[in-house]
C-alpha cells in the first residue's frame, strides 16, 4: 500500500499509534469548529497499523482454513435470505483480509516454507478469529472489519457510524471533474459536500479542483466528521477541505449565494424498505445515512432548497438518488418549484444502467 | 490500406473505409442513456455486432495503423468504450454491500469486450480492463501486409530477440510481454503470421530469426500463442507447443 505522508502531524500520529492503538488522535489539527468531535477517536484501518504481531505460519494457515470453511458453509443462504454475499464473495473478502493483515502476503501460501516460520501481522491471530466471526455471524460489513474501503483510487478509512462509500457515487466526482475542466471559475470556487460521511466526495472533488478551489464537507454525525478528518489528513488535503459539523445547510449559513458547486449522496431509501435491507447495510450502517423518510425524498427536497439558496449564478449541483422514479420526481419538483433558479436539469445513469443522478446549474 | 477485424481466423470482415471525426456521444467516458438499451451484462462473449460495419470513428492521423486504437491514450480509448458493471438485479446504491466493482468495457468501433473484476476498487478494475482491451485489440484487429515489400515496423522489431539478423542495434533492448508496448509489436507480428497463412517458418524468414526462436517468442505470451494456434488449426496446421519445440531442440 503506497502512502504519502508529508504531513508531520500525521506521521507523529502514526508513531503514536505504533505504541498504543487506542490512543486518541489528539494531534489531529482540524478546524476549530470541530470542538465536539475532538473527543471521538477514529479507528486506524488494519492496513495502516504497524506489523507488531508475530504468528507461526502454521497457526495462520489453521485460521485461514477455518475461515475458508465457514465461508464455504454459507453457500447461498445469505443470498436467499436478503440478497447478501455468497461463498464466492466471502472467499474474495478473506483474500483481501489477509492482504490487509499480513505484512508480506505475496509469498504467504505459495512457498513451501517451514510451518514454524514466523509471519508478521498487523493484528493478533485471536483478533482475526473474532473479526471473521463478526463478519459471518453478525454480518458485519467487510469494510468495517478491515476499517477501510477502496473507492476510486483512494483507500478511505471507515468505521461503524459512517456510511461505506459505494462504487456508484464515484461517478459524481467524474461529473464534477467534467464540469470544472470546462469552467475555470468553478474550478477555483468553493464547493460543498453535504452529509460527507467518510469524506469520499469531498476528497474526490478536492483533488480535481484547481488552486484556490475549496470544499466544505458537512455532517450531522460527529463520528463521520472525525473519520472524514482522518481521511482528509491522510491525503494531505487539510488546506483544501474544511469539515463542519451540523445538519445539511445549517453549518453553511455564511455561504449563501457563494457556492460554486453542491454535491450530496443523501439518505434516500424509503423508510419501509429499511427493515428488509441486506443485513450488512440495515443492521450495521447508520440509519441516519440511509433513511430518506416515507418516500425517501426528505433530504433530496431539502437539497433542492439548498441548491437554490447556496449556489452562486452558474453554480453546479449533483445529487445521488434511489434511482429511476426518484430521479424523475426530483426533476419534476425542481421544474415546478425551482425553475426560476435551477436550470439545465439532467438525469444520469450509473454504470449498472440505473438512472441515479440529477445534475443541473443555478441560473 | 485495408483494415480488417478478424474474430475467427476464417471470418474476416472489412471495415468501411469511411472515417468521420469523433462524435460528441463518444467523447464522454461516463455512461449514457442509450447504454440503458444495451443490456449486455449477462453475455460472456458478444458476437461481432453491426458496429463493425458502421463507419469507424477515429482521427485521420490514426488511420495509418489498424484504426490507430493502440496509439490512443487510455483516456481516449476509454472514450470509445461503453462501460458497464455486472449488477444485474436490485436497486444498487445505498441498498447494496457486495463490493461488486467488476468492470466491463465494450469498445464501440470494434465490438471487442474486455472485463476485469479481481481488484478491490472499480478504479483499478477499469485500469486492468483497459490493459486487457489493448491486448485484445492487438490480437483481433488485423491489417493486410504486402509481403513483397515487407519491412517489419519498429514496434515489431522491439519485441524480437537480439539474435534477429534484421534487428538493428538502434532498436534497444527486447520488450517482453509485461511491457505495455508489447501489444503493438504483437499486433504487427500477427499481421505477418496471418499474411503467411500461419507458417511460423515463413514468418521467421521475414524477421531474420530461426523457426525455433520465433516459436519461443510466440510461446512467451499465452494469448499470442492461442491466437497463432487458432489460425493454424483453421489452416489444418499443427499447433506450436512447448513440448514440440522441445522435441525440435533435442
Amino acid at each position: 500500500m503506497k502512502l504519502t505522508l508529508t504531513n508531520h502531524n500525521f506521521s507523529t500520529l502514526l508513531n503514536s499509534s505504533f505504541i498504543n492503538l487506542t490512543r486518541p488522535f489528539c494531534s489531529l489539527s482540524l478546524s476549530s469548529s470541530l470542538s465536539s468531535s475532538t473527543s471521538i477517536k477514529p479507528q486506524v484501518p488494519i492496513f495502516l497499523r504497524p506489523p507488531i504481531y508475530s504468528t507461526k505460519l502454521n497457526d495462520l494457515k489453521k485460521w485461514h482454513n477455518w475461515a475458508k470453511n465457514i465461508a464455504f458453509s454459507i453457500g447461498s443462504s445469505f443470498v436467499q435470505s436478503d440478497n447478501g454475499p455468497d461463498s464466492t464473495i466471502l472467499c474474495r473478502e478473506l483474500k483481501w483480509f489477509i492482504e490487509d493483515v499480513v505484512e508480506n502476503h505475496h509469498s504467504l501460501f505459495s512457498q513451501v516454507g517451514d510451518d514454524n516460520e514466523k509471519v508478521k501481522m498487523r493484528a493478533d491471530i485471536e483478533e482475526l478469529y473474532c473479526l471473521w466471526k463478526q463478519r459471518i455471524e453478525e454480518r458485519k460489513p467487510f469494510q468495517y472489519i478491515v476499517g477501510c474501503e477502496h473507492w476510486k483510487d483512494l483507500v478511505l478509512s471507515v468505521q461503524e457510524g459512517v456510511l461505506i462509500p459505494r462504487p456508484e457515487t464515484e461517478l459524481i466526482v467524474d461529473l464534477v471533474s467534467d464540469v470544472v475542466s470546462k469552467n475555470e471559475g468553478l474550478k477555483r470556487g468553493v464547493w460543498a459536500d453535504l452529509g460527507t460521511g467518510s469524506g469520499a466526495l469531498a476528497i474526490g472533488i478536492g483533488r480535481v479542483l484547481g488552486d484556490g478551489g475549496k470544499v466544505i464537507g458537512s455532517d450531522l454525525s460527529p463520528v463521520a466528521v472525525a473519520v472524514a478528518g482522518y481521511n482528509v489528513q491522510r491525503y494531505s488535503l487539510q488546506d483544501k477541505i474544511e469539515l463542519r459539523e451540523g445538519s445539511w445547510l445549517e453549518p453553511l449559513k455564511d455561504m449563501e449565494g457563494k457556492l460554486a458547486g453542491l454535491v450530496s449522496n443523501p439518505p434516500y431509501i424509503p423508510s419501509k424498505e429499511i427493515p428488509v435491507l441486506q443485513a450488512e447495510v440495515g443492521k450495521h450502517e447508520p440509519r441516519v445515512a440511509l433513511d430518506g423518510g416515507i418516500d425517501g425524498m426528505d433530504a433530496l427536497l431539502h437539497l433542492c432548497d439548498g441548491a437554490d439558496l447556496m449556489l452562486k449564478p452558474g453554480g453546479f449541483f449533483a445529487f445521488e438518488t434511489n434511482g429511476e422514479k426518484q430521479c424523475r420526481e426530483l426533476v419534476d419538483y425542481m421544474k415546478s418549484n425551482k425553475s426560476a433558479s435551477l436550470c439545465n436539469l439532467e438525469i444520469f445513469a450509473d454504470f449498472a444502467g440505473i438512472q441515479r443522478f440529477v445534475i443541473g446549474f443555478h441560473r | 490500406m485495408a483494415h480488417k477485424i478478424i474474430f475467427k481466423p476464417t471470418f474476416i470482415l472489412n471495415l468501411k473505409q469511411q472515417f468521420t471525426t469523433t462524435t460528441t456521444s463518444q467523447t464522454h467516458n461516463i455512461s449514457h442513456c442509450h447504454f440503458l438499451h444495451h443490456p449486455f451484462f449477462n453475455i460472456k462473449i458478444r458476437p461481432i455486432s453491426l458496429h463493425s460495419t458502421t463507419p469507424i470513428t477515429t482521427t485521420a492521423a490514426a488511420t495509418a495503423n489498424h484504426g490507430g486504437y493502440l496509439d490512443l491514450t487510455d483516456d481516449d480509448l476509454m472514450r470509445q468504450c461503453e462501460m458497464g458493471t455486472f449488477k444485474t438485479s436490485g436497486p444498487g446504491g445505498q441498498h447494496r454491500n457486495k463490493r461488486e466493482s467488476a468492470v466491463r468495457l465494450k469498445h464501440l468501433p470494434t465490438g471487442i469486450i474486455a472485463q476485469a473484476g479481481e481488484d478491490r476498487s472499480q478504479h483499478m478494475n477499469r485500469a486492468s480492463a483497459i490493459k486487457r482491451l489493448r491486448s485484445l485489440i492487438a490480437l483481433k484487429v488485423r491489417k493486410t501486409v504486402d509481403l513483397d515489400a515487407y519491412s517489419p515496423p519498429r514496434e515489431l522489431l522491439q519485441i524480437l530477440p537480439p539474435k534477429s539478423s534484421i534487428r538493428g542495434s538502434d532498436i534497444g533492448s527486447q520488450i517482453g510481454p509485461n511491457n505495455p508496448k508489447f501489444a503493438m509489436g504483437m499486433q504487427a507480428l500477427l499481421d505477418l503470421i496471418f499474411a503467411v497463412d500461419g507458417s511460423v517458418s515463413d514468418a521467421a524468414k521475414y524477421l531474420g530469426l530461426s523457426t525455433g526462436a520465433l516459436s519461443r517468442l510466440i510461446l512467451s505470451d499465452d494469448s499470442l500463442r492461442k491466437e497463432v494456434n487458432d489460425l493454424r488449426a483453421s489452416k489444418r496446421i499443427r499447433g506450436i507447443y512447448w513440448y514440440s519445440l522441445w522435441a525440435q531442440i533435442q
